[in-house]
């Protein structure tokens, strides 16, 4: 029995990944952070910004009436910086922790060059410079640009990317029946990949609509008494579960 | 191959790949020549399973699982090295040079333009003094009154060390924007050439006016043409990155761009010490009344002659 669409297993659904072309021209499709994730980075790493700013203000109050400081020297030295927070905080960070920011690495996103790899120090002082004037226009450019870069992004030829380091827990075929296409196999891994999220009569249900499938294909495919279609599916196809 | 084949095959080497991988990841320093190597080679044979898991076998676990794991090897094995290993030296004497002479038409519009602004706002305000002193606070109009020029009073009350980091860092930060603002097809870079042009006519003209243009030109001698200078190369770079949003090339607009904002950023950069060297400058000697104007005069003529030496003797041929 064919799945009506909506019934259809999802099989792999990214809606905000962006093919570019990497080394040989092998296509990358790489996972775009959007406006929300960026939008919640900067946020939280502005936070900092504001709470380490104080906390130099404080300190250098404290310090200074204290006497431990000259007056003379003080202000200057304060002054300078000030002045480097303010425009090397997101520069000197992203730098150091090769294209995060303690926003960045809150969300697990990076920046990254525009075919995947690290981005150099000319690109990260390019696209952190601008943002002065970014922070004008970067929202709307991250409603307009497939891969939502900003004008600093444009500028430096980078991207900012969800690192997915997290393991995936898959599941793969060994055996694959004669006339099953890549559509199939993915349906079955992912199937099998769910049924232990899914309560025990929707995971049966849902393996019991696979088997039906799989002995059309391949009549010998046939469940033993009693056994759970789920139990059944997996062995039938040799499936292995792999965290990945 | 079907797919099972293909994952029979193939599936040590993603396994033992994977796994140099997260090593290489967690502790970069321990690889040695030999082992970055494999790794590179390794990586090319990993792209092209990718690339035939992505044609032939989509949507399955293993086409994400080699999606994963040529993402993640691309970040660690490729990297745009043109900035990573950065000598100073060669910074200074090669590629500031060659960008600033790369980014000199637009620099010498950002002058041109600067002087039509400037001259503008000399025959305006002398014409109409009013619109002049539309420029200048009141309280600098009521020191211009008493005799004074407004900046004695500033520097009567703020040490030199104080005034001196103000002004330098509030001239970097204009220098920066003046750059920066190149991103929005050049208009913001514009606007700082023509509102500083304006302003400086304008307030040449007031000054005219209550004939206070000689201590004036004493203040500014020592800093200003460099400060100018610099403001004005720094717009220009920006220009520079306006021109490349909006004209129509052959080339795609993004490489056009990139390549524009590389010299624009290294023009603005190698502004930047000098704006230091000047808040020094402006802080320490321009407001001394003993200094002779002539003496202030050498020293600016001096600081301008220093930064236009380093972009005319850089060694081009190498950049």
């Amino acid at each position: 029995m064919e799945l009506p669409p909506h019934q259809q297993a999802r099989i792999d659904v990214e809606a905000d990944v962006s093919d570019l072309l990497g080394v040989d021209n092998v296509p990358l499709a790489l996972p775009i952070a959007g406006m929300g994730s960026r939008l919640l980075a900067a946020s939280i790493d502005y936070l900092l910004l504001l709470l380490v700013i104080t906390l130099v203000i404080l300190i250098a109050t404290a310090t200074m009436n204290a006497g431990l400081v000259p007056v003379d020297w003080f202000w200057p030295v304060f002054g300078l910086l000030l002045f480097l927070l303010q425009w090397g905080y997101f520069l000197g960070l992203e730098v150091t922790m090769e294209g995060q920011t303690p926003g960045k690495l809150m969300l697990g996103i990076r920046t990254v060059g525009d075919q995947g790899g690290k981005a150099g120090m000319g690109s990260l002082v390019v696209r952190n410079l601008i943002r002065v004037v970014d922070v004008l226009v970067a929202v709307p450019l991250f409603f307009i640009d497939r891969q939502a870069r900003r004008l600093g992004d444009h500028l430096a030829g980078t991207l900012v990317i969800h690192e997915r380091l997290e393991h995936e827990d898959s599941v793969s075929l060994g055996r694959i029946p004669a006339g099953w296409s890549a559509r199939e196999v993915a349906v079955a891994e992912s199937v099998l990949a769910r049924v232990p999220h899914l309560l025990p009569e929707r995971a049966e249900w849902l393996a019991g609509l696979m088997l039906e499938r799989l002995r059309r294909d391949d009549p010998d495919a046939q469940p033993l008494p009693d056994e759970p279609a789920p139990v059944a599916l997996a062995r039938l196809l040799d499936a292995r579960r792999r965290v990945w | 191959m079907n797919y099972a084949t293909f994952v029979r095959l193939r599936q040590g080497f993603w396994e033992d790949f994977g796994s140099r991988i997260d090593e290489a990841r967690r502790h970069p320093r321990r690889l040695d020549y030999d082992q970055l190597e494999a790794l590179a080679v390794d990586y090319r044979r990993l792209l092209h399973d990718q690339a035939l898991a992505r044609s032939r076998f989509a949507g399955t676990a293993t086409s994400r699982r080699l999606e994963r794991l040529a993402i993640e090897a691309t970040h660690l094995l490729q990297a745009d090295d043109r900035f990573r290993r950065w000598r100073p030296m060669h910074w200074w004497r090669v590629t500031f040079p060659a960008a600033f002479r790369r980014t000199l038409p637009a620099i010498g519009v950002s002058f041109a333009l600067f002087l039509i602004a400037m001259s503008f706002g000399l025959v305006l305000a002398a014409i109409e003094p009013a619109l002049g002193m539309t420029f200048l606070p009141p309280e600098a109009i009521e020191n211009l009154r008493r005799g004074t020029l407004w900046t004695e009073s500033i520097f009567a009350v703020t040490p030199p060390a104080v005034a001196s980091t103000q002004i330098a860092t509030n001239n970097l930060s204009v220098v920066l924007t003046a750059w920066a603002g190149g991103a929005l097809a050049g208009l913001l870079s514009l606007w700082v050439i023509l509102l500083n042009g304006l302003m400086l006519g304008a307030v040449i003209a007031t000054t005219m006016h209550y004939g206070m243009v000689g201590p004036l030109l004493d203040f500014i001698a020592a800093h200003g043409p460099l400060e100018i200078s610099l403001i004005l190369v720094a717009a220009g770079a920006g220009l520079t990155v306006g021109q490349a949003m909006v004209r129509a090339t052959d080339v795609p607009r993004g490489v056009i761009l990139r390549a524009a904002a590389r010299d624009a950023v290294t023009v603005a950069l190698g502004c930047l010490p000098w704006i230091l060297l000047l808040g020094f400058v402006e802080g320490f000697v321009s407001p001394r009344p003993e200094l002779p104007t002539i003496s202030k005069a050498l020293i600016g003529w001096l600081l301008w002659s220093a930064f236009v030496a380093t972009v005319a003797i850089g060694r081009v041929e190498q950049a």
